[in-house]
């Protein structure tokens, strides 16, 4: 991708840029100034030593940059030759230009101020590294929807959403109490507790088709089973609403819950069942055998294939037989289901219908 | 290696530091480091500059007086080498750093960070949360978006593999105008050498590595170009008036309701069931 400099000069960067981060953060600690940089500590450590080296030509005491991290606070002096940032380079700058423009897409019409500040950042921005205005992006979430959902996180409200299930192509609306936003597979997905489910679920973000910020009840209720000891594999700890909460599947249960710490009373660890169960959606999966007419890039991309020829025969599974109806017929006349056969016998019938509508016309 | 890190390092400050232009005979006496042979020193020194180069550190070449022919100096300025985005506030940091932040685990990440640090160096506190935008994220572009940019700021002539919607490899040379993203995907636009007109390209459907090389002398943005229409399709089309079933299709709907708002609630008034609109076909 972006160009990778070979290790001195990663680290002569480093050190450049580390003189004007501490002259701007008089006093950081050692930890943190790692953390910044992206180095461990025993690494900033050696970065530091290497710099104290360092300073203005002739070496006398007077020259060189006066540095102390001895105690684990670090600060600089005698250093203003580099105590300016170093002007950005071009990636940093398409990185900077394209991120603003995101922005601008995330931002009300209201705020014209702040659209305002954005184009003359990036105009700026563009100056100094000579870039044509050809950049663009937009966000793929609505912006309302992402105001609304910014408000909810920050005031812990609910949201009411109307949320669309691709998989069923259906929408439907719930009271959500927002979690947190969480990046899977460079998607943003809302972590939320789903009143309408009673359940935790995960709602992919554009998919969210309108949201409004509303009062729900804040206190999650108790899942339905009311057992006094639970048998779980622990997943992750999660923190909510300023409680901890160990996010588990839960043998007892047979599916995955969310304890509140605070309210486990006694933990003993044990040795239970690696494997978790397939969820009872997972029983009730197809796999269905596709095979391949005229091999084309839409039916490559829409079931994730590569390498399709006539004749290709390919499985897929899906928990949804009205997403792989809805993919064979989208795929017109470039595949074929082979089986299930059920799901053949309903494609048969929506197609017959279909011609059947424009018969009668 | 940690020599060599001094060197370059006291190379920089010595070259700003100076108010005139630094002979290489002076460099080598004063910067710590330089040792061997005058060919070892000067072959060291060649490779220094290089090194500072490769890292965006423009180093002027010049001499004290232009009227006798006097060696060579060296000197970086001031104002080339610092950041220099002029009076920025407390917002205008936000705002970047937002920016920078969209970037989390896509293709420029690194850089993005490595520009924040820059900006948070600039030592204006910034709050984020007094933006009132949160929820975007940049998706991976893959390794190429860096080459294409470079690409479309020198006018160079990208050459590479693309899948056509027949899953056909063919060779494409275009000269990119632009770079977008549009429904996580992104988007390359480009004068396509072949048939000299304008085509855009999906950038994941790029296959094997973009060779870039120099582009025509003369080339020109084509006038009218602008960046954020390129993906509205043509300007022709007709109306489709299609029947969909309650509750369904709703991606179709989508579409429909952004380009004719007044029309879809007038038919969808006029026929309740079932739920009928416009959309528009190309």
């Amino acid at each position: 991708m972006v160009k990778k400099f070979s290790a001195p000069l990663e680290r002569t960067a480093r050190l450049l840029d580390l003189v004007p981060y501490i002259s701007s953060h008089q006093g950081i600690s050692l930890a943190e100034l790692a953390k910044v940089f992206n180095v461990d500590q025993g690494q900033m450590t050696s970065d530091l030593t290497t710099l104290w080296m360092c300073g203005l030509p002739g070496y006398t005491p007077l020259e060189l940059m006066d540095l102390n991290f001895e105690s684990g606070f670090v600060t600089i002096h005698n250093a203003e030759t580099l105590s300016k940032p170093r002007s950005i380079t071009f990636d940093e700058g398409v990185a900077l230009v394209l991120g603003l423009d995101l922005l601008r897409s995330a931002i009300s019409p209201e705020r014209g101020d702040l659209l305002e500040r954005i184009n003359l950042l990036s105009q700026r921005l563009a100056g100094l590294i000579n870039l044509p205005s050809a950049l663009s992006a937009t966000s793929v979430v609505n912006q309302d929807v992402s105001g609304a959902i910014t408000a909810a996180l920050k005031s812990r409200m609910g949201l009411e959403i109307s949320y669309h299930s691709l998989y069923r192509d259906e929408l439907s609306t719930r009271s959500i109490f927002p979690i947190e936003i969480v990046k899977t597979d460079s998607h943003l997905y809302l972590s939320s507790y789903c009143h309408t489910a009673s359940d935790f679920r995960q709602f992919r973000i554009d998919r969210i088709q309108t949201a409004t910020v509303q009062a729900v009840q804040q206190e999650i209720p108790k899942s339905p089973i009311q057992q006094s000891s639970y048998t779980c594999t622990v997943k992750v700890l999660v923190k909510t609403d300023s409680h901890l909460y160990l996010s588990s599947y839960c043998h007892t249960a047979s599916d995955f819950r969310q304890f509140r710490i605070d309210r486990i009373q006694t933990a003993t660890v044990q040795a239970v069942q690696q494997e978790i169960p397939k969820s009872p959606i997972q029983q009730s999966s197809h796999t269905c055998t596709v095979k391949v007419l005229t091999p084309t890039r839409e039916v490559a991309e829409r079931f994730k294939q590569s390498e399709l020829h006539v004749n290709t025969e390919f499985n897929c599974q899906t928990y949804s037989t009205q997403w792989i109806e809805r993919s064979i017929m989208a795929s017109g006349r470039a595949v074929c289901l082979q089986s299930p056969p059920d799901i053949r016998k309903s494609i048969a019938v929506m197609a017959q219908t279909m011609l059947d509508r424009y018969k009668a016309r | 290696m940690s020599r060599k890190i001094e060197r370059l390092i006291n190379l920089t400050i010595a070259l700003l530091a100076t108010k005139r232009y630094l002979t290489k005979t002076e460099i080598f006496n004063s910067v710590d480091g330089y040792e061997g042979t005058a060919e070892t020193k000067e072959r060291m020194f060649e490779r220094d500059k290089d090194d500072l180069r490769s890292l965006g550190i423009e180093i002027e070449v010049g001499s004290f007086d232009p009227l006798f022919n006097d060696e060579a100096g060296y000197k970086i300025k001031q104002e080339k080498y610092q950041f220099e985005l002029g009076d920025i506030s407390s917002t205008e940091v936000s705002l970047l750093s937002l920016a920078a932040e969209a970037w989390q685990e896509a293709s420029f990440g690194d850089v993005a960070q490595r520009a924040l640090v820059k900006l948070r160096s600039i030592g204006i506190p910034s709050d984020e949360l007094s933006i009132p935008a949160s929820v975007h994220k940049l998706n991976d572009g893959g390794q190429d978006l860096s080459l294409i940019t470079k690409a479309i700021a020198h006018n160079q002539l990208l050459a590479f593999n693309y899948l056509d919607s027949h899953l056909g490899i063919k060779m494409r040379s275009v000269v990119p105008i632009a770079l977008s993203t549009r429904n996580g995907f992104w988007y390359l636009s480009g004068v396509d050498q072949e048939i000299q007109e304008i085509r855009t390209f999906r950038v994941d459907r790029i296959s094997g590595a973009i060779a870039a090389s120099a582009g025509p002398k003369d080339f020109q943005t084509p006038a009218g170009f602008d960046p954020s229409t390129a993906f509205s399709e043509s300007s022709t089309h007709d109306f489709a008036l299609i029947d969909v079933r309650v509750g369904k299709a709703s991606s179709l709907r989508a579409l429909a309701n952004s380009h004719l708002e007044s029309r879809f609630s007038l038919l969808i008034a006029s026929m309740a069931w079932p739920g009928c609109f416009c959309s528009r076909t190309s």
